[in-house]
């Protein structure tokens, strides 16, 4: 398989204190790569040395075959970036920002394409500010796509969400996966990692403490024994919740 | 290229649909340079008089002769309340026409004098001095009309037209460069640290957008606003508050690109050291304000004291707002104005070189 992200050995550091410790792993072509852990365990950091937001201070980053520590701007126009709190031009619609972040890349895009990807063509004439959480989410995952990128970063997509937003967002990155996408995102849901992604690396104090498929670490836990086989229900609390509440959203 | 013209573009977009930025730029100039229009600094020059009448009815000619002069400006009241006018400055003097008073009086008294007292204004001495010597005159008038006198030298005056410029020309030209100054530092200063606040700055980080594009579209955009500025004012001033412009709008147009990368150049730097905008509100009044009352915009430099002017002579506003006023009532050349040009192109280096070194993303 291709690898589209090696990260090797990436090392990052905030004067005395180390963020990042030692961190290795690779990102395959078309799958959905989650980087979980508790707050400050360095996902963030992790994400944003390899977006270019932060400089490298040891180890390898290659994005698309390209050295992130001296090609950058050859990484920016491949990686499609969600970051954590980002907003937009307030004063500008939907429809004209994406168009701008097109002509940043040099592409004249369709607007109309993207928002209908993220389910905000009703909103094209609206500005950013007018927009919802939920739907600011996905409208910041439509700019990330304008470029078609290789690569797609999503840093916490769905923290701060209501379950119907949460859920609807999650039906919107894996249309997106079905086309094609490769993607990381970070999270601390755990429901979310394994309801979206192919393999998790769960971070702790900088460093990634396991690395697999959701379900093969759950078996793992399970034969190691230390944790009692739970009776298996087959709902949760958030299904009750959506069952009473309704899976529509009332955002609009 | 092509890049940094439709950043551009969105940057007018932008400015454009923002309400408070054409209040700002457009609507306040405007508004201050109206509201000084109706302060007749001009009227400064004449001399407000009280007037206590105590004479019942002698006095009555002197008052009219007083009238009559234009430079006077008179108010009648009693002694106490005219004194009290004159304790708040409200007066230059106050005549007391004293009981008895006649300023009529037959041939045969003038033998004898009479005194009318005029309290006066310590603050205001040399307006008293002229509105003493004013009402000297008119009493001397009707005694020389009673008794002969001859031989007497009078001067004539003879009216030469002249260019008669007014504080409005002394102020629209200020007004423009303290707008260029406000747009540089506050509108620049203010508006990048809302976009890093807000991550916007760190969202187009992670495109291929290269910092200087941006910048170049925004400075771009700003300018191009200030030309508006500059002709709207010119304009307003020309066609309703008769402006005697009689040099090159061209000029000004220049002088207002050089003067905007003076001070873009400081709203950049600011911009560069904050991270929040009351970070930036006390930098931005500190540059400004001092340069705003001490640049020549609103009233002469030579007003200050010595060492006042020295030092001010210094800021980047005065060269600019100099300038301005040179090309725009004198109809001075480029090369007139050569020496404030040179000092602007050097403060332009400096605050872009401190600009360039100060400014972050995020």
């Amino acid at each position: 398989m291709d690898q589209v992200l090696e990260v090797r050995n990436l090392v990052k550091r905030y004067g005395d204190l180390v963020a990042v410790r030692g961190v290795s792993f690779t990102v395959q072509r078309q799958e959905i790569f989650g980087i979980l852990g508790p707050n400050g365990a360095g996902k963030t950091t992790t994400l944003e040395t390899i977006e270019t937001l932060r400089p490298i201070d040891e180890g390898e980053i290659r994005v698309g075959g390209f050295d992130v520590r001296t090609q950058q701007l050859e990484v920016k126009q491949i990686i499609g970036v969600q970051l954590q709190s980002s907003s937009f031009f307030d004063k500008l619609t939907l429809t004209e920002l994406l168009s701008l972040f097109g002509e940043m890349y040099g592409r004249t895009v369709d607007p109309t394409v993207l928002l209908d990807a993220v389910e905000l063509l009703d909103k094209r004439s609206s500005t950013v500010n007018k927009l919802s959480g939920g739907q600011k989410q996905r409208f910041s995952i439509a700019t990330a796509l304008v470029n078609d990128p290789v690569i797609l970063f999503l840093d916490e997509p769905t923290t701060g969400l209501d379950p119907q937003a949460r859920r609807h967002l999650w039906g919107v990155i894996k249309r997106v996966r079905d086309e094609g996408k490769t993607m990381v995102l970070t999270t601390h849901y755990m429901d979310e990692a394994e309801e979206l992604c192919n393999r998790v690396a769960i971070m702790d104090e900088g460093k990634v403490i396991a690395l697999d498929a959701p379900l093969s670490l759950i078996d793992q836990l399970l034969k190691s024994g230390k944790v009692a086989r739970r009776e298996q229900r087959l709902a949760t609390l958030e299904d009750v919740f959506l069952n009473m509440t309704g899976h529509s959203l009332r955002e609009d | 290229m092509r890049r940094t013209w439709k950043l551009t573009v969105a940057s007018f977009k932008m400015y454009f649909r923002q309400r408070e930025a054409i209040i700002w730029s457009f609507l306040l100039p405007l508004f201050v340079i109206v509201l000084f229009s109706f302060v007749r600094f001009n009227g400064m020059g004449s001399i407000t008089l009280g007037v206590v009448d105590e004479s019942g009815g002698g006095g009555k000619e002197l008052g009219e002769d007083l009238q009559k002069i234009p430079a006077l400006k008179l108010n009648e009241g009693t002694k106490e309340s005219e004194l009290v006018e004159l304790e708040k400055g409200e007066r230059d003097l106050v005549l007391v026409v004293p009981a008895g008073f006649q300023n009529n009086r037959a041939e045969t008294d003038t033998a004898q004098g009479q005194s009318i007292i005029a309290y006066i204004n310590e603050g205001r001495r040399q307006q008293a001095q002229l509105g003493v010597l004013l009402v000297q005159r008119a009493l001397d008038e009707r005694t020389f009309s009673r008794i002969a006198v001859h031989g007497r030298t009078v001067v004539q005056t003879q009216a030469v037209k002249s260019r008669d410029l007014t504080y409005i020309d002394y102020l629209i030209p200020g007004v423009i460069s303290m707008s260029i100054m406000q747009m540089g530092i506050f509108g620049v200063a203010f508006g990048f640290v809302s976009l890093k606040k807000r991550g916007i700055l760190r969202r187009l980080s992670v495109t291929p957008v290269r910092p200087r594009e941006f910048i170049i579209a925004q400075v771009i955009m700003r300018v191009a606003v200030l030309m508006l500025q500059i002709g709207l004012m010119v304009g307003v001033g020309v066609f309703f508050l008769h402006l005697h412009f009689i040099g090159s709008l061209f000029f000004m147009l220049l002088l207002g690109v050089l003067g905007a990368v003076v001070f873009l150049g400081m709203g950049f730097a600011i911009a560069g050291v904050s991270n929040s905008e009351d970070q930036v509100a006390p930098m931005a009044n500190l540059l400004s304000l001092p340069m705003m009352l001490l640049s020549g915009v609103f009233f002469s430099r030579s007003n200050l004291p010595g060492f006042v002017q020295s030092i001010t002579a210094f800021l980047p506003l005065t060269p600019l707002a100099d300038a301005m006023r040179s090309v725009a009532i004198d109809g001075s050349t480029l090369l007139q104005v050569g020496p404030q040009i040179l000092q602007l192109l050097g403060w332009g280096v400096v605050t872009t070189v401190v600009a360039i070194r100060l400014f972050r993303w995020e």
